[in-house]
């Protein structure tokens, strides 16, 4: 937990000081929502709190409810 | 306007190519288990269906100078649709990165260091890509020669090395495996290492001159391919049929090397060269994920948002599969059948409807 969030300090120094000083708000909007989101996805992580895997969603989607999929053996 | 301002030559994409190809070395062992001895024979047979549609990128490429996928969906479909089909690209690129950096971890947790955590594997290795990518594609453009010769030398070194234990019976009876199977082990070969060269619709925008293009990216795409033939007869050769229980067959076959003693125990070998090879395949897809993000947004830079998705793709990376045995059972299946229409049927289909509407406009208009 401690070094998730001294990286993600890291992280933030390294770039919304530079982003601020040439005013570059879109990137600065979108570098904080990926940032956001990054650390929250961290955190949960560490938690141990279930992240739900897209290719799981996937593989039910494709597999059980179209019914494409190759036959084992 | 490009978002990327660097310019790379054909040359370059001639060794990018063939080293992103050679990256996919380890993932022949998805097809390894389906198709057993007549791995070879998925492999040619992935190509010879993959050059079409390779070829159908590299005309976007050529019909679209210096523009990458993100704007040739805006022009071709529109505002709307352009941007639902790029939000498609960038999902299967982060996914397929994410497999990538997952690879790396279960190869160093499985063979090299099993006492590590894995997410500091993982940690590390994004990165080490996320430095990279922030160098730019110039600089990965200028290294990609050192990646190809690894991706060459090593398998060939390690066929020498071994061809006192090779059984060429091995091969026998030929045409065995069922066709189902085959077929199975050609899609996943056509989406694994050939359809994925998608990605290079982000970076051949960037070429200074198209006019060899074509020509250099299939000797990439060849060269890439021989490394994928060598290592799979090597290790029908070594192993026969067992090949097929074994978690990498790679290293079980690089294990069996023992000249007088001495050059014995070479999987580290096999270790350093995947490691790299995947590395530079990450860096690849890392870039087309950071550009492609950036392009969609309108944005000036990439570099704000590498580090960040550095950081989701580790967490993706770590929990997008319960274990290995998940890993390869999903890709065998979902992994290979999502991807299909953005690899097979979206460029063909872009190609098709640019020609019917004479896009690009303005450089019709300046070639009348």
């Amino acid at each position: 937990m401690i070094f998730l969030i001294m990286i993600y300090i890291v992280i933030f120094l390294l770039n919304v000081p530079g982003l601020i000083n040439r005013k570059e708000w879109r990137e600065l909007t979108v570098f904080l929502v990926l940032y956001i989101i990054a650390f929250i996805m961290g955190l949960m992580y560490t938690l141990d709190v279930p992240i739900p895997s897209p290719m799981e969603g996937l593989q039910y989607l494709i597999a059980e409810v179209l019914g494409i999929k190759y036959p084992k053996n | 306007m490009n978002i990327e301002k660097g310019k790379i030559c054909n040359m370059q994409l001639l060794f990018l190519i063939a080293s992103f190809v050679q990256g996919s070395v380890l993932l022949i062992d998805f097809t390894v288990g389906i198709t057993e001895h007549q791995t070879w024979m998925v492999i040619l047979a992935g190509l010879v269906i993959a050059i079409p549609f390779f070829l159908s990128y590299i005309t976007l490429a050529k019909r679209f100078k210096g523009m990458n996928v993100v704007q040739i969906n805006d022009m071709v479909y529109g505002r709307f649709l352009g941007k639902v089909i790029s939000v498609y690209y960038i999902f299967f690129l982060m996914m397929t990165l994410s497999f990538n950096i997952r690879d790396v971890g279960e190869l160093h947790i499985t063979f090299l260091m099993p006492d590590t955590p894995f997410i500091f594997l993982l940690a590390v290795f994004a990165a080490t890509c996320a430095y990279a990518v922030a160098k730019g594609l110039e600089v990965l453009a200028r290294i990609s020669h050192l990646f190809a010769i690894v991706g060459i030398v090593v398998p060939i070194s390690t066929f020498i090395l071994l061809v006192d234990q090779m059984n060429f019976s091995n091969f026998l009876p030929l045409f065995e495996v069922p066709f189902i199977k085959m077929f199975h082990g050609t899609h996943i070969m056509l989406s694994i290492p050939f359809g994925e060269t998608i990605v290079f619709l982000m970076i051949m925008g960037s070429l200074d001159d198209t006019e060899h293009m074509a020509r250099n990216a299939l000797i990439g795409l060849l060269i890439g391919t021989t490394s994928l033939l060598v290592v799979s007869i090597r290790n029908t050769a070594v192993l026969g049929n067992t090949q097929a229980i074994w978690t990498s067959p790679s290293f079980q076959s690089i294990r069996l090397i023992d000249i007088g003693t001495i050059l014995t125990r070479m999987d580290f070998l096999i270790g350093i060269a995947q490691t790299v090879l995947i590395f530079f395949k990450c860096c690849i897809f890392f870039y087309a994920l950071v550009t492609a993000v950036s392009q969609l947004l309108g944005l000036k830079s990439y570099s704000p948002l590498v580090l960040p998705l550095a950081g989701i793709e580790v967490i993706i990376a770590a929990t997008v599969f319960q274990s290995p045995v998940d890993h390869a059972s999903i890709t065998q299946d979902a992994g290979i059948m999502y991807s299909v229409p953005l690899m097979f049927l979206i460029p063909p289909l872009t190609l098709l409807i640019a020609k019917i509407r004479g896009l690009p406009r303005p450089e019709r208009g300046k070639g009348a």
